[in-house]
């Protein structure tokens, strides 16, 4: 490939997949990697030569970890890398990231960094192959993961927004275009007044996006085991309210409980469900039906296995989904946290004592990818930068509006924010306004 | 069959617009070039609206200019009335439009076509191709002698396939009184072109003694009157346009004789232009405008024809009469020549490379209405690529053309043979994604350079260029040499011609990008200067636009990354997992040649072109495109 060829601009993203544990990595690409890796970790960084070094933002020390500089071309991405590898779990990994961000870097799409590496000839035929099947099925998984954080009244908002861009859009052209046509309304106040009303809407939906408002299905979890296992005491537990009725009689829980709750940022939506097992009740057989069913819906099984109860069964294995957890250490005397030993890892918890809770909580977010490169949580974010850009663009052209520049500069502004919508729902080609224009005003002569 | 005992190296056939800038920009770069023509008498001639320039278009002719093309010259020679449309938005969008004297323009152009070296013109219908092996030889006139040359461009307009209408009235025929070239038709079908038909329409002409402009408005030119060329030239004698209006009453004469119209009835298949409506169109889908504009535009100084544009029809006689009776101003106007409209045939200009060249057979280009496009001007910029390329060609040398973010004539192009024409393609300044660099002001800053290394602009151009650009410089070198203090006789002046404060030390370059500033008031603080009004303005376009054009500068580099990155052929994009299903129907039918051609394929996104960037290695790996520098 050419050099001029090069990308100039630096992305990050995590590197390592969600869901596993251990080490996490914050790669950076691009002309400014080594910049920013030297003021992430304090100071320079040394070529090609693991530093030990805390990762900060603004002062705050994040994490300890390694720091690592590759410099082009003999990277992987033929760019200059710098990795940064800490332990400090999903969320400090996304808090390194942010900061790498603040620095100047951007978000990498799916398989951006692959991208790069194949267009600076770091890659041959072959391995280019198995890279195309790579990022179409990441970006196959980024599409349902942006359909999930675009689903519902986020994406319909999203694509009203980008039709009323279109709309301003094609006046302003064509009053650009066609000035002898009647259609002058760049002075009419008409223009200000749209992009007002753009600029709120998005605003409002910026902001909605942040909250998570919009996820409020967020990440769907079921709460599923045997009779007495503590589902509903884990539910309770979760949602720090007695929400949930808990007795020791086994199948109190008959029918479906759904609460949303938030952990760390992450909506979730949690569902208790009827103890699983044989029985003769037409109300609890009912309950039963229900409770496997939303356990195959579910984006996560939180399958509770009971440690008092050694003629329970185990029912982690029913789903390729579920995250085995352990209830009642207190009684049995096993220490709580996460055991990464056997696959899936398992975490132990106690819900009477609260015991290895904060752990669960991070096998949660591990498992429903929350802070991997490409989970929903990613797209969703990237929406909302694009949804920033747009409302910024929006904002300046209004200005320029005020200021009685040129109206083709209040079009450009305003191709800008289209432009960055666009990132979310496919570009818009002039041709396609121009159309639109046609079938709006009586063009021509 | 006798063969001309002459060699070419370009043989252009058809002498209107876009034949006469082929001819002339193929002798420009020093290939002997014949100029065929079924008339010398109509060289040059403006057969629709006698106008140039206009929005979108008058970019185009400043390009040509720009690269020493005769398109501008001839307009300032035989321009009767030029406005600036648009004066009231911004420089970028500004747009020159010149009202021509119909004779006096053709006498420009077979001026400039006559004194041109290397080229000669000759007089004969051409009939037929001459194919030897894959490529073109040479073509065959009527007489049935033979013209050999390695490279011929077809510029030939709305000669195939040609039927007009006037209501059920229906003929086959080229433009109004010229004989369709049949049988080179039939040579050119049989080559595996995709063939499009479209549609397109003119006026009744009127004579101008039974017109009482008293009562219409009259629009007058500006004054003075601007150039289109960069060298500029004395204008002719100045005239005023006039606008009539359509009323209920003409509204009611067109629908009532809707039954009749070949247009409404279905005699008319191909789709007109959707900004050029006919007067019935108008009426029917906007049926709730009391009134629509008519201009009235003279056809020339000498001659009383009038060209009313806004009522082009194809409804019958008789309603044409009672339709333009109807208007006020226009009840005792005679009607001269009747309108109709014409369907003809084009050639996909998807079938074409962007040197214009038919992908099927080597030699053979194609510019102008034959590649579904509309206008002079844009038949013009491209007979001027296609006679360069040509020219390139036979010398040995790659082809050339400028990208979308260089000048209009690249955006025309890439528009062209990657989207082809649904319906005649019109230049729009919204077309232009990069409109804010590429402006009238800076064509011949943009382009001029390169056409010398060209060869194809000649001495006296490139000297009044390098006086102008010197100019330039010493100007900006001015203004960002002069510093201007807070409370200083020259912050004072600035300060109360503009109405914004200096309230630190600042340049006179940086004070100029402020949006009240001007670069009159940064001339007085200066003094004196050599520059010229025209070159003033620029100057300020130039600063107040830099943080813009800069911006753009992101956007570009990654397009020319993906220009480098070419998608082989046969790519089957209905089996690329990670596309949507519309996307892979889009593309399948596109076939973008490169990553950047399919960027613009509507709706696409950077995820879908990440995929798309690993499947170019797919196939025929890292086959190049060829890339304009
Ligand atoms: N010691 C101890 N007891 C627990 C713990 N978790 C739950 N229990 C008790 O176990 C019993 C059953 O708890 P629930 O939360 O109702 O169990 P469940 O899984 O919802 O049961 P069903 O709704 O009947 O299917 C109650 O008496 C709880 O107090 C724990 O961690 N330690
Ligand atoms: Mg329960």
């Amino acid at each position: 490939m050419p050099s001029t060829a090069r990308a100039n601009d630096t992305i990050a993203a995590v590197a390592t997949p969600p869901g596993q544990g251990g080490i996490g990595i914050v790669r950076i690409s691009g002309p400014l990697a080594a910049r920013i890796g030297a003021t992430v970790t304090g100071a320079e960084l040394p070529r090609r030569r693991p530093a030990l070094r805390n990762f900060v933002r603004r002062g705050e020390s994040l994490d300890r970890g390694v720091a690592l500089y590759f410099p082009g071309p003999g990277s992987f991405t033929g760019e200059d890398v710098v990795e940064l590898q800490g332990h400090g779990g999903p969320m400090v990994l996304q808090m390194v990231l942010e900061a790498a961000l603040t620095e100047g870097a951007r978000l990498a799409r799916p398989g951006e960094f692959t991208e790069r590496a194949y267009v600076n000839g770091k890659l041959d035929l072959a391995q280019a192959e198995a890279v195309a099947d790579l990022i179409a099925s990441t970006s196959a998984a980024a599409a349902r993961g942006a359909f999930r954080s675009l689903e519902g009244a986020f994406s319909t908002q999203v694509h009203a927004l980008d039709e009323r861009i279109t709309r301003l859009r094609v006046y302003v052209e064509a009053s650009i275009d066609f000035p002898d046509e009647e259609v002058e309304i760049l002075a009419s106040g008409q223009v200000a007044e749209r992009i007002d009303r753009l600029v709120s809407s998005v605003r409002a939906l910026l902001e909605q996006g942040r909250q998570g408002v919009l996820m409020n299905q967020g990440v769907n979890i079921a709460l599923v085991g045997p009779p007495n296992s503590g589902k509903s005491s884990l539910l309770n537990r979760l949602t720090g309210e007695e929400t949930a009725i808990v007795t020791d009689i086994p199948g109190t829980t008959r029918d479906l409980l759904k609460v949303d709750l938030v952990i760390d940022n992450l909506p979730l939506r949690l569902v208790d469900t009827a103890g699983l097992r044989e029985t003769e009740d037409r109300v609890e057989v009912e309950g039963v039906r229900r409770a496997r069913r939303e356990a195959g819906r579910a984006d996560l099984v939180l399958a509770l296995n009971d440690l008092a109860d050694s003629r329970a069964d185990d029912v982690a294995s029913a789903w390729p989904h579920a995250l085995p957890v352990d209830n009642k250490i207190d009684l049995v005397g096993v220490a709580p946290g996460m055991d990464r030993s056997s696959t899936p890892a398992r975490v132990r918890i106690s819900c009477l004592t609260g015991a290895g809770i904060d752990s669960l909580k991070e096998a949660i977010k591990e498992r429903v990818g929350f802070a991997g490169a490409e989970s929903a949580f990613s797209a969703r974010r990237r929406h909302l930068v694009a949804l920033g850009q747009a409302s910024e663009a929006l904002e300046t052209s209004r200005r320029r509006l005020e200021e009685g520049a040129a109206g083709e500069i209040v079009a450009e502004e305003l191709r800008q924010a289209h432009l960055a919508l666009g990132e979310i729902t496919g570009q818009t080609a002039p041709d396609d306004l121009l159309g639109e224009i046609f079938s709006t005003f009586c063009i021509g002569k | 069959m006798l063969d001309h005992r002459e060699q070419f190296d370009v043989i252009v056939v058809g002498g209107g617009h876009a034949g006469t800038e082929a001819a002339l920009a193929a002798a420009r770069v020093g290939a002997s070039t014949l100029l065929l023509t079924q008339s010398i008498e109509t060289i040059g001639q403006m057969s629709c609206n006698p106008a140039i320039g206009g929005i979108g278009k008058s970019h185009l002719v400043r390009e040509i200019d720009a690269l020493d093309g005769a398109m501008a010259r001839a307009a300032d020679a035989a321009g009767i009335q030029f406005r600036i449309l648009n004066a009231s938005k911004g420089p970028a969008v500004r747009a020159t439009r010149a009202q021509a004297d119909r004779t006096l323009y053709r006498a420009a152009i077979r001026g400039i076509v006559e004194r041109q070296e290397n080229l000669r013109i000759f007089q004969q219908p051409v009939v037929d191709l001459v194919v030897e092996g894959e490529a073109v030889a040479g073509v065959v006139t009527a007489m049935g002698l033979r013209f050999r040359a390695p490279a011929v461009v077809m510029a030939t307009g709305t000669f195939l396939g040609g039927r007009i209408h006037v209501g059920f009235e229906t003929q086959p025929g080229g433009r109004a009184g010229d004989a369709p070239s049949n049988a080179l038709a039939k040579r050119l079908r049989a080559l595996p072109f995709r063939v499009g038909r479209l549609k397109t329409g003119t006026p009744p002409r009127i004579d101008r003694r039974g017109v009482e402009f008293s009562v219409l408005a009259e629009q007058p030119g500006d004054d003075p009157a601007p150039n289109l060329s960069f060298l500029p030239q004395p204008h002719p004698e100045q005239v005023s346009c006039f606008i009539a209006e359509t009323n209920p009453r003409t509204h009611e004469i067109i629908r009532e004789a809707l039954d009749r119209s070949p247009l409404f009835t279905g005699a008319i298949e191909g789709p007109g232009p959707r900004y050029c409506p006919s007067i019935e169109d108008k009426v029917v889908r906007f049926a709730e405008r009391q009134r629509h504009q008519v201009f009235v535009e003279p056809e020339g100084l000498e001659c009383a024809e009038l060209y009313p544009n806004g009522i082009s029809t194809s409804l019958p006689f008789d309603v044409q009469v009672a339709l333009v009776n109807s208007i006020r101003g226009f009840e005792k106007a005679h009607i001269t020549r009747p309108g109709y409209a014409i369907e003809y045939d084009f050639f996909d200009p998807r079938d074409l490379e962007y040197s214009l060249e038919t992908r099927s057979l080597a030699g053979l280009f194609f510019a102008g209405q034959i590649n579904g496009t509309t206008g002079y001007e844009e038949a013009a910029a491209q007979g001027l690529l296609a006679g360069l390329n040509a020219a390139r060609k036979v010398q040995g040398s790659a082809p050339w053309y400028p990208r979308r973010d260089e000048a209009y004539i690249g955006v025309m192009i890439d528009d062209l043979i990657n989207l082809g024409a649904s319906e005649p393609y019109r230049m729009f300044t919204s077309r232009a994604e990069y409109r804010l660099r590429l402006r009238e002001d800076n064509a011949d800053i943009r382009l001029t350079g390169m056409g010398r290394d060209l060869g194809l602009v000649g001495d006296e151009r490139w000297r009044a260029y390098g006086r102008k650009t010197a100019a330039r410089d010493r100007l900006m070198g001015r203004l960002k040499d002069r510093l201007v203090r807070p409370g200083s006789d020259a912050a004072r002046l600035l300060e109360a011609e503009s109405g914004s404060k200096i309230g630190s030390e600042v340049r006179l370059i940086d004070f100029l990008k402020r949006p009240e500033a001007t670069v009159d008031q940064a001339i007085r603080v200066l003094g004196d200067t050599d520059a010229e009004r025209e070159l003033l303005r620029g100057v300020e376009t130039e600063v107040k636009y830099e943080g813009y054009v800069k911006r753009q500068d992101a956007e570009i580099a990654k397009i020319r990354r993906n220009e480098n990155i070419a998608l082989p052929d046969d790519i089957d994009y209905h089996s690329i997992p990670g596309l949507s299903m519309e996307l892979r129907q889009k593309l399948e039918t596109v076939r973008p040649g490169t990553l950047a051609r399919a960027a613009r394929v509507p709706g696409m996104t950077p995820a879908g072109l990440s995929v798309l960037l690993v499947h170019a290695t797919r196939g025929s790996a890292g086959k190049k495109h060829a890339v304009s520098s």
